[in-house]
């Protein structure tokens, strides 16, 4: 079976073998190369490990872009206290879900990720910390933990080398928040997931109260391939600053929605109208969101870039969680953005007065509008709560709530303007 | 803060401060007077900084800092009402306002509301915000408190106040984000010793205390900083008053005996203390009648029953009276010949408060059983056998005495009777001289702990009551013993100079912190 | 149920059942085993929160005050927090719902790509408005944020199953399967 709408201009290392159902047992795994990366990890040493992934140039894949080496290096090394590692497999951003992919064809990539990572950050336990609703997932997710136990790879003294790992898959139950690292941290000792004040940071003090590194799925599976081919190997992709490969999960208005594999350099309207060949037939591109629904919207004329983060940046956005949304002219603008508000308002987590309130009003502005009862002065209004919804709060989910509105209002205002001026959304339909 | 530890240096609004480490900005910024608004801080509980209030302005930081939690680093130079300050605190105070009721008018906490500071002082006085606001109703927690989850800002002093204090977390956020409300997992309602405390520490209306409800306005109370009389614990408390009436205590902050907090029981004492009729004018026994009179009289009575005499005096005291009253009760009785003094307590269950130890409901159900004892009286479980077959004179000092007997004081020869209220024992006295409750004269009582503690004046006392500090001073000068104390100060003072326990202190000295006594000093240090 | 779960993925058991008994008796035999097992996972009972409440759902079908009370005492918490924190997840259930929990994401992936008509045509099907049980204590129909899976849309997940590509066409198809 292969791959929903795989492309050759795919460069496929972690999804090289998504759509083979023979990929998912271990054996399948193994015939692939599978825990290859784990013998030759095993055999040098934490530092070494460390120090292939940092010069790889990593950076993590679950939105913040953090250099995957450098946060491993904060971890203490004098074993006074456990060190853990937790697997961020929260994947709840709209637009999102590649780490889905990854879990759902290639578990023991994940898995052999997580044994090397917490090898390097001297972890002997690990925790997968999952979504509650990737039901499906999980249970394949599971079968393959199982089999790495009773093959060795988990449990004492793995594969005679004398560390020992504990790994241990932790269902989350419906929290977004539960996906900032914190918020994760506060889950998985079975807290409400609000996210704790940092410092100190999750390598001070973690999971119950010890050094913890929190990663994504995705970066943790890109582990085994860096420290079997080494990190030159890695960097024939992408840029100097953003090396490798990165999984972009493409939905909305696309004729071919999925998961594309790509190299950090590879160029967004490429991604877009190549390999996902573009809006349905007869339609206009108007928007795209690049990175979860958490950074700012481009424009159609403003995706002639390239993916890495800085390029991304560059042309006015963010790579975050490499969600992409397409919506092509027939999408009222309003509704969207709504629509993504009522998400942060739904999930925030409601500690930080600015966040609880400012999404819920956000949110109550925008169905206002679209109701076609808007203000003139609502537009400025929603600017300004969302200045006061940024940089003030715990974790950055207030931002992020406000990021479509306000880039939405700068690059889509007279949508808006027409929704307040006639009462209705004008959208070609 | 150990003195030795490393010391940094903040500016604050062009104030340069030096704190140790390990200070947040907010505490630096007290320490030169400015204080940052607030409402999740509460000096005695966790900061969780949740409610963005207290953002201020760092150079050098790329967005603003919560000062209840952002520790002082050297050479800091923070702005706390800057223009991106201000505007911070205007976006946080906003917010808040989008969903509150705007109740004001009606609210119980109208005039102490951190909100309605905030909002008055960022000018917010028209709102941007027209959409409907969320219902989320009321809700009764305890017997006594009303939870109005609209007006809640979500500070989670409450929660932590049952979580870290009282260490038994029954109130807790439900549900997330603008649905959140506080509540705890049953209707039933939860009781708790110590619980009327989550009123005092909501910023806000949203948790009040019913019997307070609608009732007086918080801006009509005065406030007169005092000692709760309610157990031996001796909490500081500030009384609001209102139409010379205590109408609610608060607790005062002091680390050493209550922290922020004090218990349920101790306010009730508190507003109840001294209810009932009283007596207003002094009385002397005239052809075997009763009759009122003045003070000048009264106290020429009185001098005239102070001699030495063969069977010598006797007491009845109460250990509710203050130190200073006690001494001069002693006085009296020394000036006929001092043969024993006793008193009762009464006594009631304990209750602690885990969060801070220190804190007790005692058992011992009055303020001043250390000092009565200090001052040579004696505790006893039955203060009318204790005086059986004394003949010579009785003093009593604010105990009613309402089981004696029908023919209480028969054999006395002269029966000094010194108190607040009435009784039939009370009424076979030869002189009564109406005295004062704690909320009416200033004075000072002495703890479980032997601290010393001083009370003002919160009330006026009713009729010519007075203190006997100050009357029974008045009779002792006129018979060249001491002088007239015309304030607490010097009747302590000159306690002190004759009770060596109270060594070392001085009215002055005892502050509104209070000091202990040299013996519990002491033995405090060995404990160390 | 009677073969022994491996302790590393006892703490992971997906259940959105929610046809189960709501007396059914709390953690024996093999689930008394699940619990020990998730307890071995972590260096305290809190932790085991999360996962207990969950098999709790599975076996009763909701988080009743009594069944909160029951977890609490056996992880050493106190209810009124156990409460606290069920009540911030979605997934557990405060309130009893129909055999059928649907789900329906309104994320923007699948808003975009019509979940509206999806739901519309769900709360046809079953008769109930969102987050009402049907009469006959079948069904519930609610929305629910973004399931990660916005490429496949409408994603639908029905208790612990999960439905992709869900069109307005394809109801029928999903409420015979479901009957
Ligand atoms: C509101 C919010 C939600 C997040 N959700 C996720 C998530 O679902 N998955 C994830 O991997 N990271 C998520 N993150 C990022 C994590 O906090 C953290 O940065 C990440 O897991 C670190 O892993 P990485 O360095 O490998 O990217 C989220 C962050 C925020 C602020
Ligand atoms: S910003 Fe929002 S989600 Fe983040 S901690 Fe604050 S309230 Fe919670
Ligand atoms: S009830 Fe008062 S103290 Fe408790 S969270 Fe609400 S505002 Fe804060
Ligand atoms: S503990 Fe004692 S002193 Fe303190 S408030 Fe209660 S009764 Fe009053
Ligand atoms: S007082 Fe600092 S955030 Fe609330
Ligand atoms: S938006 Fe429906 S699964 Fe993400």
């Amino acid at each position: 079976m292969a791959y929903p709408h795989a492309h050759p201009r795919e460069a496929r290392v972690l999804s090289k073998h998504f759509g083979e159902k023979d990929a998912i047992p271990i054996d399948g795994w193994i015939e692939r190369g599978g825990y290859k990366a784990l013998d030759k990890a095993l055999a040098a040493s934490p530092d070494d490990i460390t120090q292939i992934v940092k010069d790889s140039g990593l950076r993590g894949r679950g939105g913040a872009g953090f250099p995957t080496g450098l946060k491993w290096s904060f971890m203490p090394k004098d074993g006074g206290k456990p060190n853990y590692l937790a697997c961020n497999a929260d994947e709840s951003e709209p637009g999102t879900f590649k780490d889905r992919e990854i879990m759902r064809w290639t578990p023991h990539q994940l898995i052999e990720g997580c044994i090397i990572s917490s090898y390097a950050i001297r972890a002997k336990h690990a925790y997968i910390y999952i979504r509650g609703e990737f039901v499906d997932v999980v249970r394949i997710l599971n079968q393959a933990v199982v089999e790495a136990y009773e093959r060795g790879y988990l449990g004492k003294n793995i594969k005679g080398s004398g560390y020992d790992l504990d790994l241990t898959v932790h269902l989350g139950a419906g929290a977004y928040i539960a996906g900032e690292e914190t918020g994760l941290l506060n889950s998985l000792e079975g807290r409400r997931a609000e996210p704790r004040i940092k410092p100190p940071f999750p390598a001070q003090r973690g999971a119950f109260g010890m050094p913890t590194t929190v990663n994504n799925v995705e970066t943790l599976a890109a582990v085994p391939h860096i420290v079997l081919n080494g990190a030159d190997w890695y960097r024939q992709w992408g840029t100097s600053k953003s090396p490798g490969t990165k999984l972009f999960s493409c939905c909305g208005h696309l004729q071919r929605p999925g998961n594309y594999e790509v190299p950090l350099d590879f160029n967004l309207r490429d991604l877009v109208f190549d390999l996902c060949g573009g809006p349905p037939k007869g339609r206009q591109l108007l928007a795209l969101i690049p990175g979860g629904s958490s950074v700012p919207i481009m424009t159609a004329d403003e995706i002639d870039c390239d993916v890495s983060y800085e390029g991304i940046e560059a042309a006015g956005s963010m790579l975050g969680s490499g969600g992409l949304i397409a919506m092509d002219d027939s999408t009222c603008m309003v509704r969207a953005v709504r629509r993504m508000v009522e998400f942060y308002a739904h999930e925030s987590c409601g500690q930080c007065t600015n966040c609880r309130e400012g999404t819920s009003w956000l949110a109550k502005i925008l169905r206002r509008i679209e109701r076609g009862q808007g203000r003139e002065e609502d537009l400025p209004l929603l600017l300004d709560i969302g200045a006061n919804m940024a940089g003030k709060t715990i974790c950055p989910l207030s931002d992020s709530a406000a990021v479509p509105v306000v880039s939405a209002i700068q690059k889509f205002g007279r949508e808006f303007e027409a929704h307040i001026q006639d009462g209705r959304c004008t959208a070609v339909n | 803060m150990n003195e030795t530890s490393p010391v940094l240096n903040v500016t604050i609004d062009g104030i340069q401060v030096s704190v140790p480490k390990g200070a947040t900005i907010l505490e630096a910024a007290e320490r030169v007077g400015v204080v940052i608004p607030r409402y999740c801080y509460h000096p005695g509980l966790s900061a969780p900084a949740v409610c963005r209030m207290c953002l201020v302005e760092v150079d050098g930081a790329p967005k603003p800092l919560p000062s209840c939690v952002q520790q002082v680093q050297d050479g800091m130079v923070v702005h706390t009402a800057s223009a991106e300050a201000r505007k911070a605190r205007r976006a946080a105070v906003e917010f808040l306002l989008v969903n509150h009721p705007l109740d004001c008018p009606i609210c119980d906490a109208a005039g102490q509301c951190e909100l309605q500071d905030y909002a008055f002082e960022t000018g917010q006085l028209r709102t941007r915000n027209i959409e409907p606001k969320a219902v989320l109703g009321r809700d009764k927690l305890t017997p006594d408190i009303l939870y109005f989850a609209d007006r809640c800002v979500l500070c989670t002093r409450c929660v932590r106040f049952m979580d870290e204090i009282a260490q038994e977390p029954v109130l807790q956020v439900i549900q997330r984000g603008h649905k959140g409300y506080i509540d705890t997992m049953t209707d039933e309602l939860f009781e708790h010793p110590f619980s009327m405390n989550i009123v005092d520490v909501c910023p806000v209306g949203a948790l009040v205390n019913e019997d307070f409800l609608f009732k007086p306005r918080a801006w009509d109370l005065d406030q007169t900083p005092s000692i709760c009389p309610g157990c031996s614990q001796g909490c500081n408390v500030l009384l609001g008053t209102k139409e010379n009436r205590v109408l609610r205590a608060k607790p005062r902050p002091n680390n050493e005996v209550n922290s922020y907090w004090m218990c349920d029981h101790g306010r009730q004492a508190l507003v109840n203390w001294g209810a009932g009729d009283r007596i207003e004018v002094p009385m002397i026994r005239e052809s075997g009648r009763l009759a009122p009179t003045d003070w000048p009289q009264a106290l020429a009575a009185l001098s005239r029953t102070l001699e030495a005499r063969p069977a010598g005096a006797r007491a009845i005291v109460s250990a509710g009276a203050s130190n200073e009253s006690l001494y001069i009760a002693r006085k009296l009785a020394d000036k006929v010949g001092f043969k024993g003094g006793v008193f009762r307590v009464e006594t009631g269950p304990e209750a602690g408060l885990p969060g801070f130890p220190k804190l007790r409901l005692r058992a011992e159900r009055a303020p001043n059983v250390r000092g009565a004892e200090l001052l040579g009286f004696r505790r006893s479980a039955d203060v009318l056998e204790a005086i059986r077959g004394h003949k010579g004179v009785l003093i009593v000092l604010e105990d009613a005495l309402i089981d004696a007997p029908e023919d209480f004081g028969v054999e006395l020869e002269m029966f000094i009777y010194v108190g607040t209220h009435m009784s039939p024992a009370a009424r076979r006295a030869d002189i009564i001289l109406p005295s004062t409750t704690f909320a009416e004269a200033e004075g000072s009582f002495t703890n479980v702990e032997g601290r010393v503690q001083r009370f003002a004046q919160a009330l006026h006392p009713p009729g010519l009551a007075r203190p006997l500090w100050l009357t029974g001073s008045t009779a002792l000068a006129g018979l060249g013993a001491g002088a007239v104390y015309r304030t607490a100060a010097a009747a302590f003072d000159a306690l002190v100079g004759e009770f060596g326990e109270f060594q070392g202190l001085s009215y002055a000295k005892l502050g509104l912190g209070g000091a202990s006594v040299a013996e519990a000093e002491s033995s405090a240090a060995n404990v160390s | 149920m009677s073969e022994s779960i491996h302790p590393a993925v006892c703490s992971a058991q997906p259940s959105q059942r929610a046809d189960k008994n709501p007396d059914a008796p709390l953690f024996e035999g093999a689930y008394k085993e699940r619990f020990d097992h998730i307890l071995s996972r972590y260096p305290n009972k809190r932790a085991a929160l999360l996962p207990v409440l969950n098999m709790a759902q599975e076996l009763r079908g909701w988080l009743s005050p009594a069944t909160i009370t029951r977890v609490a005492e056996l992880l050493e918490l106190t209810p009124d927090y156990v409460r606290s924190v069920a009540s911030f997840y979605t997934m557990f259930q405060l309130r009893p719902v129909g055999r059928h929990l649907i789900q329906v994401c309104i994320g923007i992936g699948c808003d975009l790509c019509g979940a509206e008509e999806v739901v519309e045509d769900l709360l046809e099907a079953t008769g109930t408005r969102i987050g009402e049980t049907s009469r006959d204590g079948k069904y519930t129909v609610v929305e629910v944020e973004c399931l990660g899976a916005c490429g496949f849309p409408t994603v639908v997940q029905v208790n612990d199953k999960v439905y992709e590509n869900v069109k307005p066409e394809d109801v029928e198809g999903l409420m015979k399967e479901l009957d």
